[in-house]
């Protein structure tokens, strides 16, 4: 295009605002293995002491990183698997197969799609009681779960919403049921969306807090969010960022692999619309 | 296998798209379903295969009545428009699909993919997948897959719009010898009229959901039975006199030149509205029924050149002749109309 | 029916009973509890009948007689089966035994009587006079902290203590420990002072965030899409980045970044500014903190669905007003923001409905401080019903902040159902077979 405007203003703009986040993550990863005199941002020696949680046990109570690691990992992948499973089949029936009140179902998907759950979370944490799920890791999956799912149904619904209808026909035609149909010559077709909800969901799960907090607050259940909310609200004005911002790091490691691998079809999913 | 569909109605929603339309397909022809965009052709295609419920009226296959049984148990082969070949498959397992829903033996299967995949050409082709096949390769896939487990009946839906001219032309004669060979009923829906004349037996021409005129494609051509029908026929397409009767026959509008009136022919009363229809064959210098006109546009088409002469009165008739007239725009010409070709339509279309 | 159906059905009941269980159901049942007192004290799952020195209180206040009161504290001396056995632990069967042959089923008023009962006792009385009256004790019965399952059980205590009809009802009442319906929570809620403050920061919580996130997010799309391609992507990144990063990790970066020890507090004590808490010191600062910690991640999310919208705009369109010698800034204001009318409009409403009701990055920041500053409406609810540090949680008052919001984001879903033509979407299948 013809340069009749200069880049240069709003790249300072744009770096100016972006100055703190890029502060924030510089410091996170200097933080994390270094030491420095006290009242300067300097560092003065590298360290793994910051990252001795992974081999002592911190005598916080908790029930030590390795253990509340398998939890985050498997509250992030069950809750994955459920939501994708079923987003598979109700996807499937919203956007192509006629029942009654179809309709309202998908009229229903696009208000529960928008509407806020964190209201509901009180009424959830009587239910768990009443069912005796509450304060384990089982009852905390099936809401996370229960509520990453208008989501996952939205976007499955658009990806088969994008698959010819003469495939169908064809598969019909060739003498195959709608459910032979459905698993032989659909799925392949939206194996992306599969792919694209399992990313989802699992990115969604591992940095879910407010749920394993407010659900399953005993450490038998502890995940990630919560052990590192332990130490930061706990921690008072004693507070140990190093150690914070290395449990962080810890942390983060999975979602940073999965953001660096799939960087641009997250962008897409997230501009999908999603809470926040 | 005979198809007869009587009293078929289509609606969706509020709008009827087929109303009680009734028509008989004989065992082993190809028919033509030829109508312009939106009259329901692919609805009644739809209906033959089971895609779409009918409202109203059964459709039978031989004697069976079919109205009720589902897509599944028709056993009709369909070819649709871009051809819908499972991209994830390669073409052998494109072509066996509906032999493994069958839960056929491996050998069956294996054997009769090798017979379709020689009698359509594509023998060579079998361990590709779609993404890698031309138009016309697809083409022939789709059409393999249709007919690998010898359906009663063959319906195609516009199968070769998505192709370019030279593949058209071929896959014409192809998907006809295919038909021949294989004597399968077949109904192929067109909105090409010259695809229609070529590969069928019969037309059937559709308009806002009926079916106009059924006939063998010659006869569609020089016995039209409206001027719809007379309009879609013909490439270049016929020209058409507006005009009215009057005591000397047809006089043009806003003119006082009259024309004689083809004998034979029932006249509306005096006074009232009447269209001649001229193809551009029965439209040259040395027929005897003289008309004045001007060159008004010239194209030269190689082996023809096509002429529109614009009438005093402004309206236009064409003519096409074989090279070396030489007219030029501008050109005062007299020219013949054949007078025994000409098709005289009614105020309502009909033919007179 | 069609075969069809019966697969779509079938298709979808997982959905259904997830949705049921945990959308539906919970729904109603925040209705259910607003209109109920449930707390910790009360349980939920009902409870039994207990008289404890807040209930006496209560009872006091209630303008009960003094004489019921002192019934209910010292109900007599009962000889029965459960002070006898208490007897012959402490004292020896023999013991018990007689003391149960002379007076099993009497009651006395008064311990004095008992005592010389005990004194009495022929075979093996109680010498000491201090034993005695640890005896006699045994058999004290009082309705104090005695724990009964039944209104039944209490009413017949109460008959037995010799407590006047009139005053049962109301003594049971109190007695009661598990919840009961009751409207007084809406009542007691717009009453509150603090109700009309947690309703104000939400407004200015949600206006100031929701500007910053369209606004920026609009800047970074608009600056992003004229950038070189690499500068563009790297800036895209970074901003992905806090939409992706886990919360609490982000929290832990801003909480390093503002507080006293933190990074501006150091960087500005090389200018002799004294180091202090950045982020809870005032108010202003707390709320210019929660707008930034949540803009940077709403943001985001503008900036993405705004640039594929810039990226749909013909680049055709862009190239003529070029040719017709529009600036860069006229081509933005005629050319794309006019395009970006139907994004903005989703950005904003979408971002409202979340906005109003979330508070994760608030419970973790400032936890609604500094005194209760930035305590918004959904922190309120979550604060009054499932974490406070008093330790009672008023589920019942909870739920009915919270249902408040249940009512006010179900009619914003419904407006964004008309609002963005759900009609569009009902396409018919197109396999009727
Ligand atoms: N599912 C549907 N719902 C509503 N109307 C429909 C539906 N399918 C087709 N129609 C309408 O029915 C009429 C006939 O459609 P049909 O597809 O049969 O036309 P066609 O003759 O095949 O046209 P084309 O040559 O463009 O393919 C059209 O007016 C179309 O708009
Ligand atoms: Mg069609």
């Amino acid at each position: 295009m013809k340069p009749n405007f200069r880049n240069w203003p709003v790249l300072l703009v744009l770096l100016v605002f972006s100055a703190p986040l890029l502060i924030m993550l510089a410091f996170l990863l200097v933080d994390a293995f270094t030491t420095k005199v006290p009242g300067t941002m300097i560092p003065n020696g590298v360290t793994l002491h910051h990252f001795r949680f992974l081999w002592t046990d911190l005598d916080d109570g908790s029930w030590g990183i390795w253990g509340v690691t398998l939890n985050t990992f498997n509250f992030a992948l069950f809750t994955s698997l459920a939501v994708s499973a079923i987003s598979l089949t109700a996807g499937y029936a919203l956007s192509r197969l006629a029942f009654p009140a179809r309709g309202f179902f998908l009229g229903s998907l696009i208000v529960l799609h928008a509407f806020p759950t964190v209201t509901l979370i009180i009424a959830i944490f009587l239910i768990l009681q009443l069912l005796g799920l509450y304060n384990t890791l089982i009852g905390v999956i099936v809401v996370k779960a229960a509520l990453e799912l208008p989501f996952g149904i939205w976007v499955m619904k658009g990806f088969y919403d994008t698959v010819p209808w003469e495939i169908e026909m064809a598969g019909v035609q060739d003498g195959a049921s709608r459910f032979t149909v459905w698993w032989q010559l659909v799925l392949p077709q939206v194996q992306p969306g599969l792919m694209a909800i399992l990313i989802f969901s699992f990115l969604s799960g591992w940095s879910e807090f407010i749920l394993p907090m407010v659900l399953a607050p005993g450490t038998e259940a502890q995940v990630l969010s919560t052990y590192l909310a332990t130490m930061l609200l706990d921690g008072g004005t004693q507070a140990d960022f190093n150690l914070f911002k290395a449990v962080g790091l810890f942390y983060a490691l999975p979602v940073a692999i999965i953001y660096l691998i799939f960087q641009n079809k997250l962008m897409n999913i997230y501009g999908g619309g999603t809470k926040g | 296998m005979r198809i007869s569909i009587e009293n078929f109605t289509k609606t969706f929603g509020d709008t009827t798209v087929i109303d009680n339309m009734s028509l008989d397909i004989n065992s082993g022809e190809m028919l033509a379903l030829l109508g312009p965009s939106g009259c329901g052709k692919s609805t009644t295609l739809f209906a033959i295969c089971g895609i779409h419920r009918m409202n109203g009226g059964r459709l039978l296959f031989g004697d069976r009545d079919v109205t009720k049984v589902s897509s599944q148990k028709r056993n009709v082969g369909v070819v649709f428009q871009n051809y819908a070949l499972y991209p994830h498959m390669n073409v052998y397992d494109n072509i066996a699909f509906p032999l493994k829903v069958r839960k056929e033996s491996k050998a069956e299967i294996d054997r009769k993919v090798q017979e379709i995949a020689t009698l359509v050409h594509i023998g060579e082709l079998l361990q590709r997948r779609p993404a890698q096949l031309s138009g016309g390769q697809q083409q022939r896939v789709a059409l393999a897959r249709a007919l690998v487990r010898k359906p009663d009946i063959l319906l195609l839906d516009e199968p070769l719009a998505n192709l370019d001219a030279k593949l058209r032309l071929e896959m014409r004669s192809e998907i006809r010898r295919i038909q021949l060979q294989t004597g399968i009923t077949a109904v192929l829906v067109t909105h090409d009229q010259v695809e229609a004349m070529s590969m069928c037996d019969r037309i059937a021409i559709m308009d806002e959901g009926r079916i106009v005129q059924l006939s063998s494609p010659k006869e569609m051509y020089e016995d039209p039975s409206s001027d719809f029908v007379a309009g879609f026929l013909g490439n270049p397409p016929i020209a058409f006199l507006e005009g009215s009767v009057d005591e000397a026959g047809f006089r043009l509008a806003n003119s006082e030149v009259t024309l004689p009136v083809p004998a034979g022919i029932t006249l509306p009363g005096p006074g009232s509205a009447m269209r001649f229809g001229i193809r551009p064959e029965f439209f040259q210098p040395d027929n005897a029924l003289k008309v004045k006109g001007r060159i008004s546009f010239v194209e030269t088409q190689g082996r023809e050149e096509l002429y529109d002469v614009t009438l005093e009165n402004g309206a236009v008739l064409r003519s096409i002749q074989t090279q070396g007239g030489s007219y030029r725009v501008g050109d005062e010409v007299t020219w013949g109309i054949a007078a025994d070709r000409i098709l005289a339509f009614g105020p309502d279309g009909d033919r007179l | 029916m069609q075969r069809s159906s019966w697969l779509g059905l079938a298709f979808l009941s997982p959905a259904l009973i997830v949705v049921f269980l945990f959308f539906l159901v919970p729904v109603v049942l925040t209705g259910f509890f607003s209109f109920t007192n449930m707390s910790t004290a009360t349980g939920v799952k009902g409870g039994a009948y207990v008289l404890n020195a807040s209930g006496l209180r209560a009872l006091t206040d209630a303008g009960l007689p003094k004489s019921t009161l002192e019934q209910i504290e010292g109900a007599g001396y009962r000889v029965d089966a459960k002070g006898l056995e208490a007897l012959a632990l402490d004292f020896g069967k023999p013991v018990a035994e007689e003391f149960a042959k002379l007076h099993e089923g009497e009651v006395f008023s008064k311990r004095r009587d008992v005592e010389r009962a005990l004194k009495d006792l022929r075979s093996n009385p109680i010498r000491k006079t201090r034993d005695r009256k640890q005896a006699a004790d045994l058999f004290k019965r009082s309705l104090m902290n005695e724990r009964f399952d039944s209104p039944t059980a209490f009413e017949a205590a109460l008959e037995e203590a010799g407590i006047p009809e009139t005053d049962r009802p109301l003594i049971t009442e109190v007695a009661y420990t598990g919840w009961v319906w009751t409207t007084d929570n809406f009542g007691f809620l717009f009453s509150l002072d603090s109700t009309w403050q947690y309703a104000k920061n939400t407004v200015i919580y949600v206006v100031f965030t929701l500007s910053f996130n369209v606004l920026f997010g609009l800047f970074l799309a608009i600056a992003t899409f004229y950038l070189p391609a690499g500068q563009a992507a790297a800036f895209r990144a970074i901003w992905f980045l806090p939409r992706i990063l886990p919360p609490v990790l982000y929290i832990v970066m801003w909480r390093w970044f503002t507080w006293d020890t933190g990074f501006i507090s150091t960087v500005l004590s090389g200018f002799g500014v004294p180091p202090r808490n950045w982020m809870l010191d005032t108010e202003f600062h707390a709320w210019t903190t929660i707008v930034l910690i949540n803009g940077f991640v709403g943001a985001s999310m503008g900036m993405i669905v705004f640039s594929s919208a810039i990226r749909a705009i013909p680049a055709s369109m862009l190239y003529a007003s070029e040719v017709d010698g529009a600036s860069r800034l006229q081509q933005i204001w005629y050319i794309i923001l006019p395009q970006l009318r139907w994004p903005i409009l989703f950005i904003t409403s979408y971002q409202t409905m979340s906005l109003l009701t979330s508070f994760e990055y608030i419970y973790l920041a400032t936890d609604g401080g500094p005194g209760g500053a930035t305590e918004v409406w959904a922190l309120a609810a979550f604060h009054t019903a499932l974490n406070n540090y008093g330790g009672n949680l008023q589920y019942g008052l909870g739920a009915t902040y919270a249902l408040i919001l249940v009512v006010i984001g179900l009619l914003a879903s419904l407006a964004y159902l008309r609002l963005f033509n759900f009609r569009n979407l009902l396409v018919k299948p197109r396999i009727e077979g």
